[in-house]
């Protein structure tokens, strides 16, 4: 199964930040038995025409460096089990030869950007005194005036307008393309913004109309495809300018109280089967103010627990059974609201303070990943030619100027800290861990290690290493894999079992 | 397969030491030090046997304790192993001497300067047989069988 994961906007990128975390942990889809989801790829596509916009960038360049390390770890492999376990691809990778050209990258080419102003992109110029009073009356002069490459500043009509054209670009038509039945489609988008607001209810109504598309295949699969989508609610806070008011955090309510009323009525209402799953999430507590910047120097939030809460939406979609979104003759359900409550309403959030589902879902995982991400930090270098390093395919010292290696230190793990500070120095403050503690025994936040005859029992560099060299002996498993997938491997499993004997057990 | 070829082979050597330890016609221990009424005495007290069987549990018995018993990656480096091969370099010596020395006295008879001296060449079998017990021994342990270098 294909995933279509459509994220919009510049929080659609933040969102997609955060689920290229959690697959690099290993968290996967789990169906209804709780058994991972099989053969699911994942397929991202960006829309946002604000190419500038610094959260789309980094997101742009996680993606790039899962797929190296990814691809390096596991090749085309589907059903794996691991860090980086599930496959992320762009459209292009997974297009046969057909008259389309795409470039390889993650990010829709919106043809609209091209233009220079809205009032170009819509011909106000040429309209005849009518039609340009009537634009008058739907636009302001600003909105007129808005630089198409900077996104749509908070204005959803303007963005319903540019973002019609998508069904005629070369990517909608890839898509479709590639789109079979079996696949699932998923948006991400904001509700109180621009971009997102507008993006996502004209995707699906071209998703759904597509038997009336020119140029496009697959019309019927797609018209009954399952789809879902993460409508993210007002949840940060913006630093006030007095000159320019183009975004107001005054006007995000009101702005999603206008949304909501059209996603009832076209999307989301008591018997409308367009969208089949929508995930509401937002929260009251705002975030710490972000800078204000409708686009001109590169929109850059700080990573925040709703979009982490957010990323497992489209996971939960991806692994809901099929009669929960299609009748039996393959036709759309309506639409089913999923909303997400922490365990504990508290500022600081931990793993203690997340529900039980979600904690089954990430604990484990994350803190592999962070284990891994210690241990590569402070312990790995000095292990090479010893023990489980020396065991064939042999880890020598040159492994770590490879290009997986940089990318996956220099470049993920970093991508990684940066997130882990931003969710951690924002309202709600998120520390799944201690921040800055290489002490392995002290990383998760409120959860030491277990009791044992001597003390508290201790995870160090050294536990692994003898875990990871008593795996890796005489294990045929490596003898023709990777070093870079012998050595993931090795660390996932033997995470997993000290996980479970040392730590304190929280679920 | 190859590992156990290397226990084997281990084994077959340490029993050829044995054998060569205690023979009449060719000993190895007389090869190397000979003095008429010591030599003789060591034969008659029935002393190669015990001297050679004390070699091989100390050095065995070391490999096996630094292999499995020890076993730890905070002890897994080769200057861990050489340390190990130094002091069973002196064990043994040292114990071959004790018993050799308690055997004579209680026998009357006082040969401590060639005691000392036919000792000197224990440090040259037992670090031999150390090597030999390490790498019949060493594959199946988790954290050093890479150690003193790399299979």
């Amino acid at each position: 199964m294909r995933l279509f994961l459509f994220a919009i906007g510049g929080t659609g990128s933040r969102v997609l930040k955060s689920l290229i975390m959690l697959s690099a942990a290993g968290v996967k889809p789990l169906d209804e038995n709780g058994r991972p989801v099989s053969d699911l790829e994942i397929v991202p596509v960006i829309i946002d025409p604000h190419k500038s916009n610094e959260d789309l960038k980094r997101t742009e360049a996680l993606l790039n460096d899962y797929r190296i390390i990814r691809n390096r770890l596991y090749g085309n492999q589907l059903n794996v089990d691991g860090f980086f376990a599930n496959r992320i691809v762009t459209l292009r990778e997974i297009m046969s030869n057909t008259s389309v050209t795409l470039n390889d990258t993650f990010i829709f080419n919106l043809a609209a950007v091209e233009h220079d102003k809205f009032r170009e992109f819509i011909g106000h110029a040429t309209m005849n005194e009518a039609n340009q009073a009537l634009t008058s009356l739907l636009f302001a002069d600003y909105q007129l005036e808005n630089h198409m490459n900077i996104g749509f500043v908070g204005s959803p009509n303007i963005g319903s307008v540019a973002l019609n054209e998508i069904k005629d670009s070369n990517e909608f038509k890839a898509f479709s393309n590639v789109f079979k039945q079996g696949d699932r489609i998923f948006f991400i988008s904001s509700i109180f913004g621009g971009t997102g607001a507008a993006g996502f209810p004209i995707m699906v109504k071209n998703i759904r109309q597509a038997a009336n598309l020119e140029g496009i295949e697959n019309r019927d699969a797609l018209s009954r495809a399952p789809i879902g989508g993460l409508t993210v609610l007002p949840y940060f806070n913006l630093e006030g300018s007095k000159d320019d008011t183009r975004i107001a955090t005054s006007d995000f309510i009101v702005k999603t109280q206008s949304a909501l009323y059209y996603y009832k009525g076209t999307l989301t209402g008591a018997n409308d089967s367009n969208v089949n799953t929508i995930f509401y999430v937002g929260d009251q507590v705002r975030s710490n103010p972000y800078l204000y910047d409708p686009g001109e120097h590169g929109q850059r939030n700080n990573a925040h627990l709703v979009e982490l809460v957010g990323a497992m939406a489209p996971l939960q979609f991806a692994g809901m059974p099929l009669s929960r979104l299609s009748d039996p003759d393959g036709y759309p359900l309506p639409t089913t609201a999923y909303e997400f409550a922490l365990d504990k309403d508290v500022l600081n959030v931990n793993f203690l303070a997340l529900g039980a589902r979600t904690r089954q879902l990430i604990y484990k995982p994350m803190v592999r990943f962070h284990l891994l991400f210690l241990y590569l930090r402070t312990g790995f270098r000095d292990m090479i030619g010893q023990g489980f390093t020396e065991d064939a395919p042999k880890i020598k010292s040159d492994f770590t100027a490879s290009q997986f290696y940089r990318t996956l230190t220099d470049q993920f793990l970093h991508g990684y800290t940066d997130w882990l500070v931003e969710m951690y120095d924002n309202t709600r403050s998120v520390g799944l861990f201690n921040i800055g503690e290489n002490d392995m025994n002290r990383a998760i936040a409120d959860v030491g290690t277990r009791k044992g005859l001597l003390g508290h029992k201790n995870v160090d560099n050294n536990v692994f290493k003898a875990e990871m060299n008593r795996i890796s002996r005489d294990n045929p498993k490596y003898s023709a894999a990777t070093v870079e997938y012998k050595l993931l491997d090795l660390f996932w499993q033997a995470a997993t079992k000290i996980i479970d004997e040392r730590y304190e057990n929280i679920n | 397969m190859k590992h156990l070829v290397y226990l084997i082979t281990g084994i077959v050597l340490t029993v050829v030491f044995f054998v060569l330890a205690t023979g009449s016609a060719f000993n190895i221990y007389e090869r190397l030090y000979y003095s008429q009424g010591f030599n003789d005495a060591l034969y008659n007290h029935n002393m190669y046997p015990t001297m050679a069987l004390i070699t091989i549990a100390i050095t065995w018995g070391a490999a096996a304790i630094y292999y499995y018993a020890i076993n730890s990656v905070k002890f897994d480096r080769w200057y861990h192993w050489l340390a190990v091969c130094a002091i069973v370099t002196l064990l043994v010596p040292i114990a071959c001497y004790t018993y050799n020395d308690a055997v004579f006295a209680s026998a009357g008879l006082g040969y401590i300067g060639e005691s000392i001296v036919f000792q000197l060449q224990n440090l040259l079998w037992a670090p031999l047989l150390f090597v030999i017990a390490s790498f019949s021994m060493r594959w199946w342990s988790s954290n050093c069988r890479h150690t003193p270098f790399p299979q």
